[in-house]
């Protein structure tokens, strides 16, 4: 890295912000996802003024800057190159306002989605997108990546809960689209922002709605003793007319590895399990449960249990939650990807990763978001074996393509990035790619802010890393995750 | 286009493109959009014809003006010229629907009467009610980004809108989305093309998410002597664990206009025919909830005695009453065509301000105003009705309009959708908007270089 940008970025931020050493830059080389690659520095503005000044000098020296949150993005999206800065949005964490009678909430990129939530409890009101790594990642990554979570299936991912935003353009222009307006007139510049992966400008401030916390929550734990009835159950609920605020899946490997992980109730012998939520008023709640309870048992469930209290229920949910950790303590490696297909085909799918799995004797563990059809088979290999590595790849790419093959997508809410660059023109013809491109030119002509990113047009690289990162911001009582 | 010549000759190749009996030139009976006949109406039946005659506008710099139902063709700026009417209707038809999925996708020309009846053989629905849907189009809906009284609990259509295709002004076919419920797959053109008024590609193609139809619903109209006394009510269902599905105020002055239109008798006639009468005094909060008996029991227990009556969905009352409210414009325009209506978008604490303003801008400037819209969004639809005795000037229009926007709260935006064109040059119809000028029109020139899609119709 140039040391004229260096003494720049220092001048801009302060001396202390600014990482440049090469033992500082190496925790700067991963995110959630398994690409890796050392930036030249990390800069950590403060307030908006300094990341448009960062980008101003970025814009001038023409030196790639690559946006970057809690870094447990899945895609590698906030992966930079050894001449790119990372610049890191962690110092600014304030929540700016917390605006109840008009329902919003005005944060910086930095603050953590568990945060919001925690904020507005007492005030019967949360922030509805609930990644599962929602106690580390931060708004503006969510909004990068329009993150979902299981409660998007009622309510909606990040993009039908962000009405405003600041943001810095690659040339240091500070620029607002939207407000605390549900819409406004002219394009929808906030809703084509949102989802962007840091492509098309840098989210200084965000307006996110807040939703009422409904009055009465519950959940369902449905048991199977295979894997295709809970499946079917998930097309026989969709049917029925019910929407379920959160309709999660985990097969019986995923189960075991939960349970022994957290021990929360699951039946260590089931074939597979469905976590189904619903919630609203207390009398809608109530029917919907007995009609949810109705169709498992019609679809050959084993047993459906219901959560008795609030304990029992978090804890069913941490259980979900934790999936991926807990795979963590068993697995020295894994390898996620979150492919989308038409929920009918819920049940087809599965047989084919289960025959991809025994095709190449690796344990592939299913949990994923069953009422969206968002998969995530979880892909156990040893990083020490080059011919298990070799085989994980191309099981994950043999899922993805028969996502694709059922008129499904390759990501439904861990973005595309690096890591399914080269995959983009499976989904979407040249036309459509060289459409995306002129629109991201229209804000980033020079691509200088993450480049290489979601649109192909060059080479790929890859590499392994283990789990995520470690929870940072802990639930506050009452807050529902 | 110059010449008589230089027309017959574009209409032999657009002939070319989607048959002879597909092309009609100005002297048959081509619409007229604001006043202005486009030169050549061209009809065609797939995105790739679309994206023939686009290419061959582009190529000559004619502008094109898409074309779906024509419910929504008058609200914008006057255009300077239309060389080309692009007609998307025979891109029609339901194109891939699996009620297992709870997914649809619909070629642009579709009404939106068509998909929900093809829906509701499954007890499924849009949760979609802008006005007019027996002729407004997929295509057209999606450009315009019009909405109803459900846009209170399930958004617009950009909030449940998958995929989408469409033609750019340089003739390429491009798609974003797809057909599965969950997508961050490439940049969300959805929500781009979504309210962008056809300035940025011709839509021949979308895909949404379906959602099951609610069993039953119940409708409260719940009656206030003042505006304050409304809103506070307001205030407290927002508030209170209740999720209705539909939540609108109407102003004294609207309740005459939630009937059946009733077409104007005299068109070229200053005055209206029916003289608006004096408004009452009582402000409505009405509510729609869906569930059972049980659930709607509590609705009722919930809201006490502010309700006045009750509307059930076995009743066609129900149905009738939420048909005016989506039709209060059409009501309005079809007894006053000099009215002016206007559509805002503001924070939830914006709409009583915003109907001060209304309040006090109308009768400045000679207008009767009436208001119908959701409460809870800030999307209101704002009428102001000329006094008869008094016929406003164009400048009134602009005047009113400019008094009413300097009245509106911060981070509001309004715009006019219908006024007589006589008036739109001089005002913004569009007014400003919270979002960046400079992008929006970054984005319009890198995807539009030549300006030729709606040229000096929308904000861009």
């Amino acid at each position: 890295m140039d040391s004229s940008v260096i003494r720049q970025l220092r001048k801009i931020v302060g001396h202390e912000a600014v990482l440049d050493r090469p033992e500082e830059l190496m925790l700067y080389e991963y995110d959630g996802g398994i690409d890796r690659s050392r930036p030249g520095a990390v800069v950590f503005p403060s307030t908006t003024e300094h990341v448009a000044g960062i980008m101003r000098l970025a814009h001038a020296t023409k030196t790639p800057v690559v946006p970057r949150g809690a870094g447990t993005g899945l895609s590698g999206g906030a992966i930079a190159r050894k001449e790119a800065i990372v610049l890191s949005l962690a110092r600014m964490n304030k929540i700016l306002e917390i605006d109840v009678e008009n329902q919003r909430a005005v944060v910086q990129p930095g603050v953590v989605n568990l945060e919001v939530s925690n904020a507005t409890t007492k005030l019967g009101y949360f922030y509805a997108p609930d990644p599962s790594s929602q106690k580390a990642c931060t708004i503006g990554g969510n909004v990068a990546e329009n993150s979902g979570g299981p409660h998007t299936l009622a309510l909606g991912v990040t993009v039908n809960h962000v009405t405003g935003l600041e943001v810095v353009l690659p040339d240091g222009r500070i620029v607002y689209f939207g407000g605390k307006a549900q819409d406004s007139t002219g394009l929808d510049l906030t809703g084509f922002f949102v989802g962007s992966e840091g492509t098309m400008g840098v989210a200084t401030a965000i307006t996110v709605k807040l939703t009422r916390s409904p009055e009465h929550v519950t959940t369902l734990l449905a048991i199977y003793n295979t894997v295709q009835d809970a499946a079917n159950t998930v097309v026989a609920i969709t049917q029925s007319g019910i929407t379920p605020a959160a309709l999660e899946m985990l097969d019986g490997w995923m189960v075991r590895c939960v349970e022994e992980n957290v021990h929360a109730g699951y039946p260590m012998d089931a074939a597979a399990v469905l976590l189904i939520e619903l919630e609203g008023l207390k009398e809608a709640v109530e029917e919907q449960a007995e009609a949810v309870a109705a169709v498992c048992t019609q679809a050959k469930a084993r047993e459906v249990r219901r959560a008795r209290d609030e304990k029992e229920r978090q804890l069913l949910w941490l259980g979900r939650k934790t999936a991926f950790g807990a795979v963590g303590r068993v697995a020295p490696a894994y390898y996620t990807q979150d492919g989308v297909i038409p929920r009918t085909k819920v049940p087809a799918t599965l047989a084919e990763i289960e025959r991809i799995s025994q095709h190449y004797g690796l344990i592939i563990g299913n949990v994923f978001h069953a009422g969206d059809g968002n998969l995530h088979p979880l892909i156990l290999f040893d990083p020490r074996n080059p011919k298990q590595v070799e085989d994980a790849h191309k099981a994950a790419q043999e899922i993805l393509a028969c996502c694709l093959n059922f008129g499904g997508s390759i990501t439904g809410e861990h973005g595309v990035g690096i890591e399914k660059m080269h995959l983009m023109p499976a989904m979407f013809t040249e036309d459509d790619l060289q459409v995306m491109i002129t629109l991201r030119n229209a804000y980033n002509p020079e691509s200088i802010l993450n480049p290489q990113k979601i649109i192909p047009d060059l080479r790929y690289c890859r590499e392994i890393t283990g789990p995520l990162p470690k929870p940072k911001v802990e639930a506050a009582p009452g807050v529902r995750q | 286009m110059s010449t008589v010549a230089e027309t017959a000759s574009l209409e032999r190749e657009l002939a070319a493109i989607s048959g002879e009996q597909n092309v009609s030139h100005a002297e048959a009976d081509t619409p007229a959009i604001n006043g202005v006949v486009p030169a050549v109406s061209v009809s065609v039946s797939s995105a790739e014809q679309a994206a023939a005659v686009l290419a061959l506008a582009n190529d000559r710099g004619l502008v094109v003006a898409p074309a779906g139902g024509f419910t929504q063709q008058d609200i914008g700026g006057v255009p300077e010229r239309v060389d080309i009417l692009l007609r998307t209707e025979r891109i029609s038809g339901i194109q891939t629907y699996d009620p297992g999925d709870l997914t649809i996708s619909i070629n642009a020309g579709t009404t939106f009467a068509e998909v929900q009846a093809g829906l509701a053989e499954h007890k499924q629905w849009l949760p979609y009610d802008a006005a007019n849907l027996d002729r407004a189009t997929v295509g057209g809906c999606v450009a315009t980004g019009a909405a109803g009284p459900l846009k209170h609990a399930f958004g617009g259509l950009r909030d449940f809108c998958i995929g989408v295709q469409f033609v750019t002004a340089e003739g390429k076919v491009a798609k974003g989305g797809g057909m599965v419920v969950k997508n961050v797959a490439g940049y969300d053109l959805m929500k781009l093309m979504n309210g962008s008024f056809g300035t940025l590609g011709v839509i021949t193609r979308a895909n949404f998410k379906v959602f099951p139809q609610p069993r039953q619903t119940r409708t409260f109209v719940c009656n206030f002597s003042s505006l304050a006394e409304a809103v506070e009510f307001r205030r407290r269902v927002s508030q209170s664990p209740l999720q209705p599905i539909c939540l609108d105020i109407i102003s004294p002055g609207a309740a005459e206009y939630l009937c059946d239109p009733q077409p104007a008798k005299d068109p070229d006639h200053y005055a209206p025919t029916q003289a608006a009468s004096k408004p009452g005094s009582t402000w409505q909060i009405v509510l729609r909830a869906a569930g059972s008996d049980n659930v709607l029991a509590r609705y009722g227990r919930e809201l006490g005695p502010a309700v006045s009556r009750t509307l059930d969905s076995h009743t066609k009352e129900e149905d009738q009453f939420w048909r005016w409210v989506r039709h209060f414009e059409s009501s309005v325009l079809a007894r006053h065509q000099n009215a002016m209506v206007m559509y805002t978008h503001m924070p939830i604490q914006g709409v009583a301000p915003a109907l001060h303003a209304m309040e006090k801008a109308a009768p400045d400037y000679n207008f009767i105003p009436a208001v119908v819209g959701r409460a809870a969004t800030g999307n209101l639809v704002l009428a102001f009705m000329p006094l008869s005795v008094d016929p406003p000037s164009a400048m009134q229009y602009a005047n009113c309009v400019s008094a009413f926007r300097g009245m509106l709260p911060p981070g509001a935006s309004a715009e006019v959708a219908h006024c007589p064109k006589e008036a739109k040059p001089h005002f913004d119809v569009w007014g400003t908007t919270p979002s960046d000028m400079g992008i929006m029109k970054a984005v319009k020139k890198a995807i539009d270089p030549k300006n030729i899609l709606n040229r000096g119709r929308f904000i861009v």
